[in-house]
């Protein structure tokens, strides 16, 4: 438990202070020499396979180099469960359909379901969110990603949203 | 122009087993399926412990204790630590579809504490909110909350303290939150306040905070004038 600690606080420092180190930061290093960042918009990376694509559920998925997907929820999501006190993750090795439910949040008093954004094999889950869930809301992109999985038919990213449409839908609900 | 205000069909279901609630709220959860059908199920259980989505804090030695003081135990998929429901304490289960009202789960939870402060000032009784989701008169738990919610299809609710007997709550720790303890509308006014007495204040104050239209479903219970 202890080891377990030091390594959860040595890769958080990792993370914030190193980011442009990191491989699964969405920042490209030559954007951000070449354009200012403009606040609420994700910078997206010139790579293709590193943008991140929405369900209307507000779950997140990134394919990264290695084909594997990373999943999370949105900024949105995280906004509207409150703090979040506990994650029920899949088991590594679940296999999951499309809008399979795999896991839940807790925030609140209230359990609120997660689906896959994507039909896949579960190859890796968050275990620094079993001490530290509040990672879903204080870094819902990088630090509190929720699981890794393969990505079983390509084709179903093609039906989920890029973040310009993800934008549009959110102000769209907020209407 | 402002929308229509959505409908809520409340359902009083008397005293049932928890199983039973589970079931009966399945029902109302699948039948959103086929367009918009929000419920509120009102009812009273036979005492039983339940907890939620976190379950390690307790082991199977615990709740084997507490089958032995005569309640029923049962694990649930809700939000919330372990707790207490029996005669005398009206159990609420909104089955809400959220894109009807808000698709915010945070926003669902504070709403349905506004509500029970609202029934408790109709009592005389000030009560409020704190970071511990539920509603509490000073250090008291009045009303529990624990609710699931999957594809913004609510379930589980509220319990509300009427006029239970308080003596279940000394065998756990309610909701996980130490040092601070249970009350009820009897014990905070000194006199017996049962469940019927205080349903219509619930509905009340439901139709008003969540600015809903409640309909009574048409149930054998309705025509003798129900009690849940």
């Amino acid at each position: 438990m202890a080891a377990c600690g030091q390594f959860r606080s040595l890769s958080s420092n990792f993370f914030t202070v190193l980011p442009l180190l990191t491989r699964s930061v969405p920042l490209s290093p030559l954007r951000l020499a070449s354009k200012p960042y403009f606040g609420r918009t994700l910078a997206t990376s010139s790579r293709l396979t590193a943008a991140l694509k929405f369900t209307d559920k507000h779950e997140w998925i990134r394919v990264e180099d290695d084909g594997i997907g990373t999943v999370g929820i949105s900024k949105f999501a995280q906004e509207a469960l409150g703090d979040v006190v506990y994650c029920g993750l899949p088991e590594v090795g679940t296999q999951l359909a499309q809008q399979d439910e795999f896991g839940a949040l807790e925030s609140v008093k209230a359990a609120s379901e997660l689906y896959s954004p994507l039909t896949g094999e579960v190859v890796e889950v968050n275990t620094l969110l079993a001490d530290n869930p509040g990672l879903v809301n204080k870094s819902c992109y990088k630090d509190g990603w929720l699981m890794k999985m393969t990505i079983g038919n390509p084709k179903e990213l093609d039906a989920l949203m890029d973040e310009a449409a993800y934008e549009r839908y959110i102000r769209s609900i907020e209407d | 122009m402002r929308g229509v205000r959505p409908v809520v069909e409340v359902v009083r279901l008397g005293l049932v087993s928890y199983p039973e609630a589970l079931r009966l709220q399945q029902v109302y959860v699948d039948r959103h399926r086929s367009g918009a059908a929000h419920a509120l199920l009102l009812c009273q259980h036979p005492p039983v412990y339940t907890t939620g989505l976190r379950h390690a804090p307790y082991p199977a030695a615990l709740l084997d204790r507490l089958r032995l003081l005569g309640a029923a135990v049962h694990r649930t998929n809700r939000g919330g630590l372990i707790t207490f429901h029996g005669p005398g304490q009206l159990v609420c289960y909104p089955v809400l579809h959220l894109a009807g009202f808000k698709k915010s789960v945070r926003w669902y939870v504070c709403e349905l504490e506004k509500t029970i402060v609202s029934v408790c000032s109709r009592f005389g009784i000030e009560a409020s909110t704190s970071p511990h989701t539920g509603v509490w008169v000073g250090d008291n738990k009045i009303c529990a909350i624990g609710i699931h919610c999957g594809r913004y299809i609510t379930s589980h609710g509220l319990a509300l303290n009427c006029n239970t007997d308080m003596s279940w709550f000394g065998h756990i720790v309610p909701c996980g939150i130490e040092g601070k303890g249970v009350t009820s509308l009897s014990a905070e006014l000194q006199r017996d306040v049962s469940v019927e007495e205080t349903i219509p204040h619930l509905l009340d104050a439901f139709g008003e905070r969540f600015d809903c239209r409640l309909t009574d479903a048409q149930t054998e219970t309705d025509s003798r004038g129900s009690s849940a």
